[in-house]
């Protein structure tokens, strides 16, 4: 014999209904259900207090010993001083023909840049690659017509979802951004409109292990291009 | 003078991911202790518990470079302890002693007052929830211990309401069975 519930006994445990809100014949049971809940054990769990210096020697012994780490921030402290934004006063005397000049190669340069490339509209293109100092320039494409914006977050910027936007390509509904990675393996994906992770449908992806895919780009060392 | 917000959880992330391994520590010391009654259900003590949040913490430091939402660091880190108490409870490597546990608290706290059948009904209830599937007992844990509603339950594991109602009626007739038979 099997003992099972009954269907508004079981919404009562779960929070949806009162005792009131049965009939009485089914009273009995739900009042037998709650003292079976009532036993539960609340009680807080303490882990030791060791387990945060365990955890942490391991976390130093993978990430090297801890002079590479003291290295590495020392390198963090230094990116932050040479990133940080100060205030630069730049004062420029111009003969106004100049101006014009100026505006004239910029407007040239731009349409230069702006030259449909060779992703047709609607297909998808590979990241591409070319090669920079110590680093390889990558190349990133997303067809998103109905974007208003498009960032990409990846393995190479912390996934910091606002700090690389890429720039739409006139009103194709293609977005471009090119990036400077160092060789190795990146992780990456689209963020459309500040919320909306996409994929790039152009490159092979993981499972991020948590039920969500990751695109990979592997650069190769400059000297392999 | 006011005192110094903490760094929210993504910026702690991002500051491990640009080389400074040491604010790993304020991950650890953030949630270490956050899930270690969901984690002790899970796996059935509190030793269990320790181990499987140690792993979890370590396997969050490798995998770091994954975490594409560090600002949502504490639900990633949720997963990755979820899945090695799920992986835990299917190995069977550990079979959980509720009622060793149990005895202890008997006789410190026995007495005329009804302690002992609180007692019996608590053991014989967290003998029950060792039939139950990884997933009912996951589902039992987060709403009648941790206190959580359905959607939040949802959201923290990825299932839809309506599963998980299906998988705490089920968990309800099964504990129920197990305790009349032990009756």
């Amino acid at each position: 014999m099997t003992w099972e519930f009954h269907p508004l006994v079981k919404r009562v445990l779960d929070g949806e209904l009162t005792l009131g809100d049965l009939p009485l014949e089914l009273r009995p049971e739900a009042e037998e259900a709650l003292r079976m809940l009532a036993a539960l054990d609340r009680t807080p769990v303490t882990l030791s207090p060791g387990l945060d210096v365990r955890v942490m020697e391991t976390v130093r012994r993978r990430a090297g010993s801890p002079a590479t780490a003291r290295e590495s921030f020392r390198a963090v402290r230094v990116w932050r001083w040479i990133s940080a934004p100060r205030d630069v006063e730049i004062r420029l005397r111009v003969r106004p023909w100049a101006v014009g000049a100026l505006a004239a190669a910029a407007a040239l340069v731009l349409l230069l840049l702006a030259r449909p490339n060779a992703t047709p509209r609607g297909a998808p293109a590979a990241p591409t690659a070319a090669s920079a100092e110590g680093s390889v320039l990558v190349r990133f494409v997303l067809f998103a017509p109905r974007a208003h914006r498009v960032a990409i977050a990846g393995t190479f910027n912390q996934w910091d979802r606002e700090a690389t936007l890429l720039a739409p390509a006139g009103t194709t509904g293609v977005w471009t951004t090119t990036l400077a990675l160092a060789p190795g393996q990146h992780q990456y994906a689209f963020v459309v409109d500040g919320e909306r992770w996409v994929t790039d449908p152009a490159a092979p992806a993981v499972d991020d292990g948590f039920g969500r895919r990751n695109s990979v780009v592997a650069v190769p060392g400059a000297r392999a291009l | 003078m006011g005192r110094a917000e903490p760094a929210s959880d993504g910026a702690v992330v991002r500051a491990v991911l640009a080389g400074d391994v040491e604010q790993f520590a304020v991950l650890v010391r953030r949630y270490r202790d956050r899930y270690a009654r969901y984690a002790a259900h899970m796996l059935g003590s509190a030793d269990a518990a320790e181990d499987a949040i140690q792993d979890a913490l370590i396997r969050a430091f490798d995998q770091l470079k994954q975490c594409r939402e560090p600002d949502r660091f504490a639900g990633w880190f949720f997963l990755i302890l979820r899945n090695r108490c799920f992986a835990e409870r299917r190995r069977g490597l550990r079979e959980p002693r509720p009622l060793e546990d149990a005895q202890q608290v008997a006789t410190s706290s026995d007495g005329p007052d009804g302690a002992v059948e609180r007692f019996e009904r608590r053991s014989a209830l967290a003998r029950a929830l060792h039939v139950l599937t990884p997933e009912q007992r996951e589902v039992f844990v987060l709403k009648h211990v941790e206190g959580l509603a359905y959607e939040e339950i949802a959201q923290r594991t990825g299932t839809t309401v309506a599963s998980l109602k299906m998988r705490m009626h089920r968990a309800y007739d099964r504990l129920r069975d197990e305790l009349e038979e032990h009756r």
